[in-house]
Parts: structure tokens; sequence; C-alpha cells
């Protein structure tokens, strides 16, 4: 018997862990979570469209990172955190169209997509001329409508590598794909978003 | 005629946009964020091995219940259908399912984490 076993912790990986070090593990974890979750808010609301829905992805994210992988290295948490939060905005539009289907099948129809307004979703505006401020939010706004109805691939690998800054070698394991195939789908993304926003946006 | 660096001033234009939505998140969003993030901490104080056996307890409860589901909807001395999955069925375990379709998915996923680990285990030896 492991004379350790009354003093130490057991890590998900087996690795015996001292109560300092889980500290420090909890310590980085908190960090690098206090470090994306803002972006990855708006990433998921940009998916799903609705701001609620989106905490809801975020946090689920969070605490499957914690509690399934805090032990892998920290250089591996941004791919696998958005991995795991892609994830589960897919699913949340899979349940939402079967949800539909159902609710259509009752007779009560769906939730109309168009509700969804951007601009007045937009955070509150801080010292700007009303002027710059419309123009700003106006130009996420329709950002915004033109990501939302890119295909899945192709908005997943515009918002990680542009909006979450991820290389293509991170985009690829949080995407689960080559990196060739992130390329692609980047690539016809920008492509798409330029051709559907025109030369004058922004 | 679109040129690499208009592609360069797009990027950098969408994530001007992007970071200053992010920095105009207002308190009660942020409060939230908070929450989710000292929930989740607890979470992975709360994750010890004995506790990694659970992690499969929702995929076994949607297998059950799915399974039940169809005994029910068939009924005694139902005929197996020609061919295909029953739509309802289907239907019923996304509708239930919050990890079954996730842990489809992650089959890729979790290869990779393996053989992560295992270049990183094969590294430090």
């Amino acid at each position: 018997m492991n004379a350790c076993t009354g003093v130490f912790a057991v890590s998900c990986s087996g690795e015996p862990t001292t109560g300092a070090q889980t500290l420090q593990r909890e310590r980085q974890l908190n960090q690098f979570l206090a470090e994306v979750e803002r972006r990855a808010l708006r990433i998921a609301e940009i998916g799903v469209r609705d701001r609620d829905e989106a905490l809801d992805l975020v946090q689920n994210a969070m605490i499957k990172l914690a509690s399934n992988y805090a032990d892998r290295p920290a250089a591996e948490w941004t791919p696998l955190f958005y991995r795991i939060l892609q994830n589960g905005i897919r699913d949340w539009h899979r349940r939402q169209n079967v949800r539909n289907r159902v609710m259509v099948f009752f007779g009560r129809g769906s939730r109309d997509e168009t509700d969804y307004d951007p601009i007045a979703a937009a955070p509150d505006p801080a010292g700007r001329t009303p002027d710059e401020e419309l123009q700003t939010q106006q130009a996420m706004g329709d950002l915004e409508l033109a990501v939302g109805v890119l295909p899945t691939r192709q908005r997943e690998a515009f918002m990680l590598r542009t909006f979450e800054g991820l290389d293509v070698a991170g985009t690829a394991a949080a995407m689960g794909c080559s990196a060739g195939s992130v390329k692609t789908h980047y690539s016809r993304a920008v492509h798409t978003l330029r051709e559907k926003l025109g030369e004058h946006w922004q | 005629m679109k040129t690499p660096d208009d592609d360069k001033r797009f990027e950098e234009s969408a994530k001007a946009l992007f970071d200053d939505s992010v920095e105009r998140l207002d308190a009660a969003t942020l409060s939230k964020l908070n929450q989710g993030r000292q929930a989740a901490l607890a979470e992975m104080a709360q994750a010890t091995p004995s506790r990694q056996w659970s992690r499969w307890m929702p995929a076994t409860g949607v297998a059950t219940a799915a399974l039940v589901a169809v005994v029910v909807l068939r009924g005694p001395g139902a005929v197996d259908p020609p061919m295909g999955p029953d739509p309802t069925v289907t239907d019923f375990e996304i509708l239930m399912g919050d990890d079954a379709l996730e842990m489809i998915e992650d089959l890729e996923f979790y290869s990779w984490v393996d053989v992560a680990e295992f270049e990183s285990a094969d590294n430090a030896g």
C-alpha cells in the first residue's frame, strides 16, 4: 500500500497530487477561465443568438473542462474548452430543431429567429458620440448576422481564428478536423462574409 | 479585385469590432460569468476518481429511458418496421439526451486526447 495514501489526493490521471498542487491548479484554471470567458460568451451568443442560452453553454463548458480536464497541461485547455463549447452549440441547434418540429406538430409554431436583434442586444454604450456608437453597433450587428448564417464549420473556423485568435493547429484541435479543413472553411467564411457585407462595411 | 491585404483588413476590422463588444459587456453579464466560473471551480474541487464512473450515468439513464420508450411505444406484439430508424424514438432520444450526442461526436476528440496524452508522456519519459 502506498504510504502516501492518507496524505495525498489523487488526480483524475492517477498521479499523486498534493493539496498545494491542487490549489495551484485551481488558481491556474481560474485565471484561464477568467481570461477566456467573455470572448467565449460572445462567440456562443453569435452561435445561438441568445445571451441567456449562451451563458448556460459557457458555464457548462467551464464545468466540463474543470471536472474532466483540469489535470491536462494548461496549454491544451484552450482547444479543449472550445471543443466542448462548440459541441454544446451544435447540440443546442439539434435540440432546437427537434423542439421546433415538435412544437409545429402541436400547432404552436417555432420562435421566429428574426426576433433576435443584435443591435438591441448589444452592450451598453461607453464614451462615444451617438453617431460613432450607432455606426459601431450597426457594423457589429451586420457582422453578427452574417456570421450567424454561415455554415456551421465555416462559422466555427472564422470565430475561433479571428475572434479567439487560435492558430490553425489550435483551431483544428478545437474543431476536431485537419489543419487543411480549417484553412478551407476559414477561407470560404472570409470570402462569403466579404461578399455579404460589401466593400463599404465598417 | 480583392487582394490578401483586403482580407487582412477585413479580419482586423472584424476582430476590432468583436473585441469592442467583449469590452462593453454589462456588469450583470460579467457577474453571471463569474458565478459560472466559481461553479466550475467548485466542481473541480469535488472531482475525484471515485466519481469518474458517474460520467456515464447520464448516458446510461438515457439509454434506459430510450429502451423503456421503445417498449412502451411499440406495445406487445408489435410488428417490426421494414427498415430504418423510428423517427419518434430518434426525436425522443435527442430531446432527452444531454450527453448522448456528445459521446458519439466526441469519439474523435477522445482519440485526440489519448494521442496527446501518449505524446506528452512519451516526451516526459
